[in-house]
């Protein structure tokens, strides 16, 4: 077990002011290693946190944060009393649980179907060839989705109409909008999503794969009781820190798919501070909407983290 | 896997290879309209909404961008901050990375959340701006590799790999007489070649398609990376800027904005088969053995 | 803001020296050079050229060649530094520039819609009043006043305007279907609807799939607007009894939405339209499927270019005399600037820098230097034929050289030679817009500000949006849109028609 040794050495030296320091010593370059971006951390992600406060203020650029007035809660307050704010929070949430259902296992499972392909060739193509979407923009996503599916001569819908089905309006009608978010997700990020995976299957000792089979283990098996559990810590890892991106999603996306008939299941935060404030030019309440989704993405993340410590994981910090 | 041939096991790989065709199928269509359409002609792109191979070739799009005389000097501005910009992360993010792995380390949890904290939580733009400018940072080349050193998501990433390694390597590089340091360059780095080949193409490919930091920190047009003289490109041949009242530049075609993608796209594809066969299964385990 | 930047300073300081000590040495700062800066001092000699540095906004894939720019210099005397942004970028760059004080002594704000980003620091006194100023310069003292109305913020002129025609909407059809179909000019909104009938029931597109109008996912710059202007609707806000009323509350609005309910229930429009993007717009166009066009006119030009390579024999024909109900034409107007020129305080130092400033933007207006930023180089980029001009046909070399300076020119309609065009129907079009500017329709509230409406307004014109579509769409009828424009009161629209109207009586 890997963590005896560790806990070996914590318990053998005596919780004193001089162990301390000897293991200070002991680990110093440690500490060396762990410097040059420790500081870039402090330097370019903390010190600029005190643009933060704004979000207590009215603030205008210009004069500054100590000039501009503070204004408390104000801006919270008016987030929380925006009539539209439950509506929005119920989108993101959505959105963030069909993600988390629906796309979470597609880069898992490719990359495991993947691993069992024994043709080198076949498997360099076909990893290259699904990973090259995720150099697409979402416009070029959105748009290529609007000329197939457009009732104005979309190749699906002729196709359907061909075939006797009658149209169907994907593109204005809402009860399509997300699993058209959805679908689209999938198609650009999946494949690059297997990357990860992929990495921490390279890893896997051949030789347990052989010790199965000759237990007379099937491929399901083999995929069960070996792939699985070698690529879980980084399937938990990757699926916390996506549990702390619960309010975020990728804003460009949303904003293209979002219309005037969808807007009732579409409109999420990142679209509504987009309208509300950025536009505006509302830097405080753009700020104060962000440190709600920042505050919300530390709970889950907090959480989940606590829950995978709990099942004896590693977790994220 | 090859040897042993069960009927389970061959209906398992038919299933597995036809479920990856298609897959692979469903992800080349669009890829392929995209390519195609930019070496079919305007008229034809017009006409049709799917190009799969063009009535006729043309390079006209191709030219078309290529004219830009910029187009040049910024793709090497852009390889030169991707090049140094993943040499200068990797160096930073490993070695934090690997400094994190050891248990008994005091503060360890603590700048663990930290790390994770600014992944949920930043100053903002305008801060981050004030942060580089008073570094001396605006219109350098510095200012797009420096302020996105380090990515929280890659070093988390990283560490958790470096966890998962095989115990009793530390143990035992230690009684070789290793120090830490020689413990991670000629133990733990060659024995993670495979999640060292992943962060260095996210950190490529981040550096290749950043172009926020250059629009905020660069005012030297000579000093544009790629994707931002792409994107205007882009951008006029959308014809976005047309719906204000400044619509007197006459966008070029749709085609152009397919070329785009292509060459803003296939220098940084080009990694990714240097890369591959670090991701075959066991490359790793045998140097572990050995 | 002093003690923040010594403290940012001294971490800075700090954080420099361990990054030097670390394994990052070598990465330390580079000197910079931006065009930021304040560079305002007088010069010695009142003939050494005047220093300018600004900041422009690109429209062209790159940064044009310098001798536009030299001739420009010369014509002027002053030494121009241009800082080029990119355009899909241009805002996001201001506002950086703006909130950590790093703006050059010209900076150009994008549209009118970008005003809501500086008019919190304009309110705050950080740019320059040019109101006051403006008599004493031969060509700004004859600035159109209503334009500088509509640039005013809080009743005060902070900035100069680049000149935009007023009303460029009209109808794009084509002229070969309708002769064929014996139809004449359409004159009235019935008469459109007829044209666009007959152009579907005749199917000239062809496989019984053609379309009349083909419209776009834009209530402003699509076919919306400006048809609802021939119904007799007021441009964003009108006077009823003296009173400002939203252009939703009138019937004019109502009869444009059931114009267009009407056409999409009868197949006579794209059934996509609300997320139809203008390059698919007008592919229905440039393809032969539809037949009609509503939007910017002199977009006539390049629709003829590109229809007839793929439908040989397509003629397009133009107009915007559409007549009302009144039996009188009418035409929304745009408020007649493009972008708007900035005079920082944080850079432009002291009153006597700005009226050399002013001097030199005075200049803009002199029928060289308008034609020069406009065209280029006479003889390079353009010829003269008739006292007319004719631009250099590669499109390229123009798009390298000159097009680029178009964004930093302030003169388009004043002191402009005219262009010559080859294609009568642009001609036209040209002639036109011209003549709009007579029944212009303009926005009474573009000068006034509401509290509510900077707050809310994207938000809430989003609802207002929303219930158009729904009604088009068939999903709301008249009691829902009633129930839409009654959420939008509520949620602040009552606030925003009130804080106009008290505006607008004070202006009165």
């Amino acid at each position: 077990m890997k963590t005896v040794t560790a806990a070996n050495r914590i318990a053998q030296a005596p919780r004193t002011r001089s162990a301390w320091k000897r293991r200070v010593v002991r680990n110093r370059y440690m500490y060396l290693m762990i410097l040059p971006g420790l500081i870039y951390f402090l330097v370019f992600k903390y010190l600029p946190m005190w643009g933060l406060i704004i979000s207590f203020q009215d603030y205008v650029p210009f004069q500054g944060i100590l000039h501009s007035p503070w204004v408390g809660f104000k801006q919270f307050n008016r987030l929380f009393t925006d009539p539209d704010f439950w509506g929005i929070f119920r989108n993101t949430l959505s959105l963030f649980l069909l993600n988390i259902v629906f796309y979470t296992p597609v880069p898992i499972v490719l990359a495991i179907m993947l691993n069992e392909v024994a043709h080198p060739f076949f498997k360099r193509i076909v990893q290259t060839i699904v990973y090259i979407p995720h150099f697409l923009s979402w416009v070029i996503v959105v748009s290529i989705s609007f000329v197939m599916l457009t009732l104005d001569g979309g190749i699906v819908n002729e196709m359907l109409r061909y075939f006797g089905f009658g149209e169907i309006n994907f593109l204005l009608d809402s009860a399509y909008s997300r699993p058209l978010y959805i679908l689209q997700t999938i198609w650009r990020e999946a494949g690059w999503g297997t990357i990860v995976y992929l990495a921490a299957i390279a890893s896997i000792d051949p030789g347990l794969y052989e010790a199965a089979r000759m237990d007379g283990a099937g491929r399901f098996r083999q995929i069960w009781h070996i792939t699985f559990p070698a690529i879980r810590s980084v399937v938990i890892v990757l699926l916390i820190l996506r549990i702390g991106s619960v309010m975020d999603h990728s804003f460009e996306h949303v904003f293209l798919l979002i219309n005037s008939m969808n807007r009732q299941v579409m409109d999420i935060f990142d679209t509504y501070v987009f309208t509300a404030g950025v536009q505006q030019g509302q830097y405080s309440y753009t700020t104060a909407v962000g440190f709600f989704k920042s505050f919300i993405g530390l709970a889950l993340v907090m959480l989940s983290n606590w829950l995978a410590r709990r099942f004896g994981e590693e977790g994220v910090y | 896997m090859v040897k042993d041939k069960t009927a389970g096991s061959r209906l398992f790989d038919i299933f597995n290879y036809l479920l990856l065709l298609l897959v692979a199928l469903v992800v080349f269509l669009p890829i392929m309209h995209v390519v195609m359409s930019s070496f079919a002609t305007v008229e034809e792109m017009a006409r049709k909404p799917f190009i799969l191979i063009p009535e006729t070739f043309t390079l006209v799009a191709y030219r078309y961008v290529l004219s830009t005389g910029a187009v040049f000097k910024a793709l090497g501005v852009s390889a030169g901050i991707t090049i140094v910009g993943t040499a200068v992360s990797m160096f930073t993010t490993s070695l934090m990375a690997y400094g994190l792995t050891r248990r008994d380390l005091d503060g360890r949890k603590v700048i663990n959340f930290l790390i994770v904290f600014t992944m949920l939580f930043s100053g903002g733009l305008i801060p981050t701006f004030l942060v580089v400018k008073e570094l001396g940072l605006i219109n350098s080349y510095w200012a797009l590799i420096i302020p996105n050193a380090v990515s929280a998501f890659n070093l988390v990433i990283m560490r958790s790999f470096f966890m998962n390694l095989p115990d009793g390597i530390e143990e035992s590089a230690r009684i070789d007489g290793c120090s830490d340091f020689g413990t991670l360059f000629r133990i733990v780095l060659p024995l993670s070649m495979a999640v060292i080949a992943t962060i260095s193409l996210f950190y490529a490919v981040y550096f290749w398609n950043s172009y926020q930091s250059a629009i905020l920190y660069i005012n030297d047009a000579e000093k544009w990376p790629l994707q931002v003289l792409l994107r205007q490109i882009v951008l006029v041949a959308s014809g976005i800027s047309a719906d204000t009242a400044n619509d007197f530049v006459q966008p070029p075609e749709q085609t152009v904005k397919m070329a785009v993608i292509v060459i803003a796209t296939v220098p940084i594809l080009l990694v990714y088969p240097f890369l591959q066969k670090y991701f075959a299964k066991g490359a790793l385990v045998g140097s572990v053995k050995g | 803001m002093v003690s923040t930047n010594r403290l940012v300073k001294w971490t800075s300081t700090a954080s420099a020296i361990v990054l030097a000590a670390s394994a990052l040495a070598g990465c330390g700062s580079k000197e910079t050079g931006g065009a930021s800066g304040s560079g305002t001092s007088p010069n010695p000699s009142d003939n050494a050229p005047l220093k300018i540095t600004m900041m422009a906004d690109l429209h062209t894939p790159e940064v044009p060649s310098d001798e536009v720019l030299k001739a420009l210099e010369e014509k002027t005397n002053a030494k121009f530094t241009v800082q080029w942004v990119p355009d899909g970028n241009y805002d996001e760059k201001f506002q950086a520039a703006l909130a950590t004080g790093s703006l050059p002594q010209v900076a150009w704000l994008k549209n009118a819609a970008s005003v809501a980003l500086v008019r919190s620091a304009i309110e705050s006194g950080q740019f320059w009043e040019v109101g006051p100023y403006l008599k004493d310069y031969k060509n700004l003292s004859k600035l159109n006043g209503n334009t500088l109305n509509n640039t005013k913020i809080n009743g005060k002129i902070y900035s100069l305007y680049q000149e935009r025609d007023l009303a460029r909407s009209g109808v794009i059809y084509r002229k070969d279907w309708a002769d064929k179909l014996g139809i004449a000019e359409p004159k009235t909104t019935d008469d459109l609807y007829t044209m666009l009938k007959k152009f579907k029931e005749a199917d000239l597109g062809g496989g019984g799939n053609t379309i009349g109008l083909a419209d776009r996912n834009d209530l402003v710059y699509g076919s919306f607007k400006a048809l609802s202007s021939w119904f007799g609707t007021p441009n964003n806000w009108g006077v009823e009894n003296g009173k400002l009323v939203p252009d939703f509350m009138t019937k004019g609005y109502l009869d444009t939405m059931k114009f267009l309910k009407k056409l999409y229930s009868e197949g006579l429009i794209n059934k996509d339209f609300p997320v139809t993007s203008k390059a698919d717009q007008q592919n229905l166009m440039y393809t032969g499927k539809a037949g009609v066009y509503i939007g910017n006119m002199p977009d006539v030009k390049t629709m003829q270019e590109k229809t007839v390579k793929n439908v040989p024999g397509a003629q397009f024909d133009v107009t915007n005399t559409i007549n009302g109900p009144d039996g009188k034409p009418g035409l929304w107007s745009l408020p007649g600037y493009g972008s708007l020129m900035l005079f920082p305080k944080s850079s432009v130092k002291t009153e006597a820098d700005l009226k050399k400033l002013l001097a030199v933007f005075d200049k803009f207006f002199d029928p060289e230097v308008a034609d020069l930023l406009k065209y280029g180089i006479e003889g390079k980029h353009y010829t003269k034929k008739d006292g007319k001009v004719v631009p250099d046909s590669d499109v390229k070399k123009l798009e390298k050289e000159a097009t680029p300076y178009l964004g930093m020119a302030l003169a388009d309609t004043t002191n402009i030679t005219p262009s010559f065009y080859t294609l009568p129907v642009m001609e036209k079009a040209n002639t036109l817009v011209k003549a709009a500017e007579k029944f212009a329709i303009a926005d009474p509230a573009a000068p006034l500000a509401s509290k509510t409406a900077i707050e809310k307004g994207n938000r809430l014109q989003d609802i207002i949006k929303d219930g158009t579509y729904q009604f088009i769409l068939g999903k709301i009828d008249e009691k829902g849109f009633q129930d839409v424009i009654k959420k939008w009161q509520d949620q602040g629209g009552a606030q925003i028609i009130s804080e106009y109207n008290a505006e607008y009586a004070k202006g009165k």
